[in-house]
This record gives structure tokens, C-alpha cells and sequence, in this order.
């Protein structure tokens, strides 16, 4: 929103360099829009890769294509699309996972070469090339758990795709308009009234947001991927720590959305209400999926119809209440990380701006 | 590095150098990909050289602590030796036998089918066809656990508890109370589930799925069952104590084959009395499951309007009566609320019927440390909703009332003309108290 304002288009897709910059370098200098593309593009297929990924799993489909990097024999690429789109249910998620994995591979090479080619700031690409070599090694890591039948490589990969996905948020993130300085200092406030900024949230909340909301997935995988000699206690201890946690959390994004709504910075309060509904939908989703795989819990048996509730194995609409919760984990994660990553650079945005100032 | 450069304030974009090229610092470049691949390639070959071992089946420790009190007598060499005799017979989750050299009959030989074992068994796969392996690990493992016990990953929290196969008792069946179920009766618990409880209907599954899942479970349970007897009849019948006994009644089997995989326990012709007593447990747990039958249900006249009305009437009776005395656990008019102390039987091997108060968490701890849930008293049912575990249709609450709930405080009723109005119930009155059950 404030982005639109404080940036003079020049051609479409392309923006000058700030004053400031310009008079540092003294070049005239365009950055080349398809880093922020490529990045959306990636953030826009990495999270139904993630859903894909989730399918296969609640479907017990890892292994319904037993070789990797091919499939049954056939270059990944070149197995016959009537086989895939018509055969079973299984066989089209987990192939199509790897296909959309391929295809993200791709996109992550050009958010590479664009990003060496059409930005200058080294650690970009540097970025860049970190998401490179992270798709790489979860279509590795998503390989070896075929060829090695390792279920506790599923559970890898299951936790590390959240990851990336936050790798290509971050991504975004910095890619975007509101990453410029301008546009940091119109949401803070500075030039419109005579006291400046108002006061930066610290970091400690968005970033404890990260670390929870990761460890978060981390404990889920263990109950998803739980092998069958995990003992009961341990399962039903991982549980428990997962619903308080996911209380907590609700609690701690409530806070967090207090302390950016009093900074008036909409570009921060913003995702943090989001993150709130987020986890609100979450909790009911983690809720739903324990009683579409287990019946209702007894803290919940005087519930109306619990008693009379009848599970169903491979029912579609309990495949996507469990599958829903995973993505939407994610999708909790990338939130907390636009938060984080936002608010970081609001504070260095403004203390530099603070320090001219006052030069 | 990277992460406290790029926040590094500075105008709208970069703060390195800039050429009109945009050259850029190729140390900047290099550095951080080639660690990220390194840590990559560190993590990925040491996940790799850790292999999952495959899950195995465990002994019975709460089986053979059980004895141990009962009978004050160790166990430990017992389960010693039953335990590899059980490994040889049955084989492993990975590649199950069935001992058909052992069995007595035909009938015995073809309870299950060795085919569609393999198929139930082992990891979770699928192909092209859709035909899938694994069928146990990918459906009932995650609750039942790798051995049947009941006591699987996310068994904890479940109301009830599942099913512990190896008991051999089974609670919803069309045979009476102290016989196995019938191959139908796990086959239509399969297809309709139990509602109100974490276990699932398996309606959408290919019927071939179901029925190579219908014989896990029966080998489940005659394996857990051939071992629970064989460590009885140990300590019991062949002199086990702090040592094995002489040779000849130790139960030991020994392997003809070389090919570990795919060998079958052969029954040598001369048994020693360790021999004996496997082929007398074996021939015991199989014959029980080869003779069970569905027990026979009186016809039931369809009752309509004033008749059916006069019936409800009398059910209601017999409900709330000295006989039946069904209100006596389930409340009046079977709303429940009544408080009970009972458990079920799978409880009451480890704790009552050894001498440990279910209560007691010291006493019981050894053997929650050795596998069992904690003990949980057993509710008796609420029928005000119309929901019955076992099934609902008039034949199956027939049944119920007939024969009880195996392995429940739930008793069976004398049915017979004779003990009409004395002990039991005529087939007339127990038709009425199912129609009461249905209104």
C-alpha cells in the first residue's frame, strides 16, 4: 500500500534506486524485476508442493513409486502422462510431487541466474543459491527415503520442506517493494508527523514465533511419522506438548500482534492478526485431525455425536483435515518468518535513518 | 553472514559495490553455498549410513511377569527359550510363517493363507495396479502395534484401549462367548468399523485388502496366543524355573533349512517332550479357531403397532428386572451415570487376577514398563443413543444378550424355555428386551 506511493515507476516492473544510493554509487542503476517474480513464483508453488507432499504421506503413498530419480524405469519426465493421470490415486500424488518438485528446482536455477544478472546485492544471490542447493537436498533427502524404504527420512523431509518454504518467503520478502527504504520509512510513519517513527517492536517475539512454530512441525512429524515402534507414552507425551505448545502459541501471536499494532506499522500488525487467525484455524484442524485418526479424545467425549462417531480409513475429506493442518503449519511458519523478517528490517531501516538524521 | 547482511541498513538496495556490469564479489558468492552443500551432503550421508532397522515382534514381558507372581516361579529362562521357538514357528513382521507342518488338519492349514500374509506383512508399498504390501503397518499398526498388543504408537489416549490380539479374545462376534470369532465377524468389523470408538471402517479398501488383513489378525492372534500358552505351560507342565530343564523337555525347535527367509519349521517325526507340548498348544489355539461357528438365533416375528408396543412394554420390564437386571449396570431405562470398579480382562491379567490392586501405581508399574497401557476401569454402555459397538441389528443384540461380551464384565443370559422365569430368559422374552434395545 504505502509501497505504491513512495516509489516512481520507471518502466513496468522496474524501480530507481533511491536518492541516497544513487549519490553513493553514482551510477544510474535498475534492478531486473524477475528476482521478486521468480520469488513470488516460488513462495506460489511451494506451498502446494508442501500440500502434495502432505497428501502423500496421509495417503501412505512415499513408496507407490519404489525407484528414484525415475519412475518405474522412465526418465521422471518422460513417464506416460495416461499412466499417471489415470492410474491410482498413490501413484498420481507421489509422482506429481516429484514432478512439482522438478518444477520448483527449475524456477529456483532462475531465481539463481536472475538474481546474479539483475540484482547487486551479493547476498541475494548468495540466498538464491542457498535455495538452490535446499530443493536439491529435500529432493535428495525426499529420494532416499524410496530407495531406502526409511521412514525416519520421511519425517526428515517432511520437516525440512517447511523450512524451505520459508527460505523462498524470505526470498520474497526481500525481493519485494516494501523492502526499500522508502517504503520502510512511509509505513513507520517517518515525514508524516513531526515525532518520526514511533518505537520498533524487538525481535524476540517474531523470532521466538520462528523457533515455536518450527518446533511445532517438528513435533507433528514425530506424531505423523511415528514408526510403529515408538512406545505409547512417548507418542501420547509428544502429543500433549504439541496442543499446549499450539496454545501457547495462539497466546504468544496475540502478544505479538499487540506489540506491532502499538508501533502502527500496518505492514507488522497486519500479518501478526493474520498469524492469529492462522492458528486459530490450525487448533480446530489439529483437533479435527486427531479425531478423524483416532476417534474423539475423552477430553472431548461430551461432544454431541462422539458417541456415535465412525471413522472411516482413506475417507477424502479426513485426508484433507490432516493434510490441511500440515500445510497450514507451514503456512504459520512463513507468516511468523514475513513478520520477523519485516520488523528486522524496519529496525535497521530506521536506526540508520535515525543516525543521519541526527549527523 | 548472511542473514546480518542483508538486514544491514542501507538505501533501498544493495550495499556492496555496484558496477554497471554488476560484477559481483565472487568470495560473497561462493562461500555460503558451498557450506549449505556441505552440511546438505554431511546430513544426508549420515542419515544414510543409519539404517531403520525393521520393527520386530516383542516378547510378551507382561505374559511372563503375570506367571512369575501367579505362580511364584521365574520366568526368565522360559521366555528364553519360547521366544525363538516362536521366531522359528512364526517368522518375523517382515516375512511371516505359518507352521503348517505343525497343524493337525487341513482345516488348521487353510485358516489363513500364507500368500496373503505376505501381502498384510512388511513395509507399506504399491504399484501401477494399485495392488498394496504392508497392509498391517499402513492400517493398524500405528494403534494395534507390530505384535497385536494393542499397546501401538498412539494407543494411549484411545477410549477403549485397542484390541490386544494375543489374548485370543475377541469381543464382537456372532459365537459364544468363550470361542473364537468366525473369519465373517472380523470381516464385517472391518467393513462397518465400531462406531464411537478410534476403530476405523475399512469399507473403502479393496475387498482382497481386507480379507489379507482379516488373516493378519487371526495370525496375530494365534501366534501371541501359542505364546502365552507355551510360557504357561513352561512353568506349569515342563519344570522351568531359574534354569531350563533337561533336554528333552525344553522347548526348543531345531532348523532343517539353510535359507532363513523363506524356511519353514519342518515337525521332526520323533518329538521330544518340549516338542510335544508345542504340538499340543498349537493344536489347542488352531482348533479352537477351526471349530468356532456362528451360535443360532430363534426367528424373530416382525411386531408392528400395539404388539410391538405390548413388547417394548415387557422388554422395558425385563430390563429393569431381578434376571436380567440390565439396569443394574447400564441405569434405568440403560441413560447409564451408575459409577462402576470393574475392568476389563485384558486389565485383569497384569493386576486383579494376580493380586495387584489396578489402583496401586507401584505395583503396577513394572508392567507398564514392560509394555501394558494403565489400567482404566470399563464403563458399561450408554443406550439412550442407539449406538451399540458390536452392531445393531436385532440378531447381534440377540447375540449380546445370549453370550455377553467376551473379555468384558458384560454377562451372558441363560436363553431357554426352561429357565424362562427362573434363571434366564425364553427366547420370546430375550426378543422383547432386544425390541426395548431398539425403540
Amino acid at each position: 500500500m504505502a509501497a505504491s506511493t513512495t516509489h516512481d515507476k520507471t518502466t513496468a516492473g522496474a524501480y530507481e534506486a533511491p536518492e541516497t544510493e544513487l549519490a553513493s554509487s553514482n551510477a544510474m542503476t535498475k534492478t531486473s524485476p524477475w528476482p521478486r517474480r521468480l520469488a513470488v513464483v516460488l513462495v506460489v508453488l511451494v506451498w502446494p508442493l508442501i500440500w502434495v507432499g502432505g497428501l502423500v504421506t496421509t495417503y501412505d503413498a512415499g513408496m507407490s513409486v519404489p525407484d528414484w530419480p525415475g519412475t518405474y524405469g522412465y526418465n521422471l519426465f518422460l513417464y506416460p502422462l495416461s499412466t499417471w493421470l489415470l492410474g491410482p490415486f498413490d501413484l498420481f500424488i507421489e509422482h506429481g510431487h516429484r514432478l512439482l518438485g522438478a518444477l520448483v528446482g527449475f524456477v529456483a536455477i532462475g531465481f539463481l541466474v536472475a538474481s546474479w544478472r539483475g540484482d547487486s546485492r551479493k547476498w541475494l544471490t548468495v540466498l538464491a543459491a542457498g535455495i538452490l542447493v535446499a530443493v536439491i537436498g529435500q529432493g535428495v533427502l525426499g529420494g532416499l527415503r524410496v530407495t531406502m524404504s526409511a521412514r525416519v527420512l520421511a519425517m526428515v523431509h517432511g520437516c525440512t520442506g517447511p523450512a524451505f518454504f520459508a527460505m523462498c518467503v524470505v526470498a520474497a520478502c526481500v525481493t519485494g517493494q516494501r523492502w526499500h527504504r522508502k517504503s520502510v520509512l512511509a509505513s513507520a510513519g517517518v515525514g508524516q508527523s513531526e515525532e518520526g517513527a514511533s518505537v520498533s517492536p524487538r525481535m524476540i517475539l517474531p523470532v521466538l514465533l520462528i523457533a515455536i512454530s518450527y518446533l511445532q512441525i517438528v513435533f507433528g512429524a514425530q506424531l505423523r511419522h511415528a514408526l510403529p515402534s515408538t512406545s505409547p507414552g512417548m507418542f501420547a507425551h509428544t502429543a500433549m506438548t504439541h496442543a499446549a505448545i499450539a496454545l501457547l502459541f495462539w497466546l504468544l501471536a496475540g502478544i505479538t500482534w499487540w506489540r506491532m499494532r502499538g508501533c502502527g506499522d500496518l505492514t507488522l500488525s497486519r500479518p501478526a492478526a493474520g498469524l492469529i487467525c492462522l492458528v486459530a484455524v490450525q487448533i480446530l484442524l489439529g483437533v479435527g485431525t486427531w479425531i478423524v485418526n483416532y476417534g474423539y479424545p475423552p477430553i472431548l467425549e461430551s461432544l454431541p455425536g462422539s458417541g456415535s462417531y465412525r471413522l472411516e480409513s482413506k475417507n477424502l475429506l479426513d485426508a484433507w483435515i490432516v493434510t490441511g493442518h500440515v500445510a497450514t503449519g507451514s503456512l504459520i511458519l512463513a507468516f511468523a518468518t514475513l513478520l520477523t523478517v519485516r520488523l528486522a528490517r524496519r529496525r535497521s531501516v530506521l536506526s540508520t535513518w535515525a543516525h543521519e538524521r541526527d549527523a | 553472514m548472511l542473514f546480518s547482511s542483508m538486514f544491514r541498513a542501507g538505501p533501498g538496495l544493495p550495499t556492496c559495490v555496484r558496477s554497471p556490469g554488476l560484477r559481483l564479489d565472487r568470495r560473497c558468492l561462493s562461500a555460503a553455498p558451498v557450506s549449505l552443500s556441505a552440511l546438505v551432503c554431511l546430513t544426508l550421508a549420515a542419515v544414510a549410513g543409519c539404517r531403520e532397522a525393521p520393527p520386530e515382534f516383542e516378547s510378551n514381558l507382561v505374559r511372563a511377569m503375570s506367571l512369575e507372581i501367579s505362580r511364584d516361579v521365574p520366568t526368565q529362562a522360559a521366555l528364553e527359550d519360547v521366544a525363538p521357538v516362536i521366531e522359528e514357528l512364526f517368522g518375523t513382521p517382515q516375512s511371516p510363517r505359518w507352521p503348517t507342518s505343525w497343524m493337525a488338519n487341513d482345516q488348521q492349514r487353510d485358516l489363513v493363507s500364507i500368500d496373503r500374509l505376505r501381502i498384510a506383512a512388511g513395509g507399506v508399498t504399491s504399484d501401477q495396479e494399485n495392488v498394496h504390501t504392508g497392509l498391517y503397518q499402513e492400517h493398524c499398526v500405528i494403534c494395534h502395534g507390530v505384535s497385536g498388543s494393542g499397546a501401538g504408537p498412539a494407543s494411549r489416549y484411545q477410549v477403549p484401549y485397542p484390541r490386544d490380539f494375543r489374548a485370543g479374545v475377541f469381543k464382537w462376534k456372532s459365537t459364544a462367548r468363550s470361542e473364537k470369532p468366525t473369519r465373517d465377524d472380523l470381516m464385517k468389523l472391518l467393513v462397518n468399523g465400531i462406531p464411537g470408538t478410534p476403530m476405523p471402517s475399512f469399507s473403502l479398501l479393496p475387498p482382497s485388502d481386507r480379507e489379507a488383513i482379516v488373516d493378519y489378525v487371526i495370525y496375530l492372534s494365534v501366534r501371541g496366543e501359542v505364546e502365552r500358552e507355551l510360557l504357561s505351560f513352561a512353568v506349569d507342565m515342563l519344570d522351568y524355573d531359574t534354569t531350563p530343564p533337561e533336554d528333552d523337555l525344553r522347548l526348543m525347535l531345531v532348523s532343517t533349512q539353510n535359507d532363513s527367509t523363506q524356511r519353514e519349521p519342518i515337525m521332526p517325526d520323533e518329538l521330544t517332550e518340549g516338542g510335544e507340548a508345542i504340538a499340543e498348544v498349537i493344536d489347542d489355539v488352531l482348533g479352537r479357531w477351526v471349530s468356532a461357528e456362528s451360535s443360532s438365533v430363534p426367528p424373530r416375528t416382525e411386531l408392528k403397532g400395539d404388539e410391538l408396543a405390548a413388547s417394548i412394554a415387557r422388554g422395558k420390564e425385563i430390563f429393569h428386572g431381578q434376571i436380567a437386571n440390565c439396569a443394574g449396570c447400564h441405569g434405568t431405562n440403560g441413560a447409564g451415570g451408575l459409577p462402576t470398579l470393574d475392568y476389563d480382562d485384558w486389565t485383569k491379567d497384569f493386576t486383579t487376577r494376580i493380586g495387584i490392586s489396578p489402583d496401586d501405581k507401584e505395583e503396577v508399574k513394572p508392567f507398564r514398563k514392560a509394555g501394558a497401557l494403565p489400567p482404566r476401569q470399563i464403563d458399561p454402555r450408554v443406550l439412550t443413543g442407539g449406538v451399540f459397538h458390536g452392531g445393531s441389528d436385532p440378531e447381534t443384540l440377540y447375540r449380546r444378550i445370549q453370550h455377553g461380551i467376551a473379555g468384558t464384565p458384560m454377562p451372558s443370559v441363560d436363553i431357554s424355555e426352561e429357565a424362562a422365569g427362573k434363571t434366564g430368559l425364553s427366547p420370546d422374552e430375550a426378543w422383547d428386551l432386544v425390541n426395548y434395545l431398539k425403540r
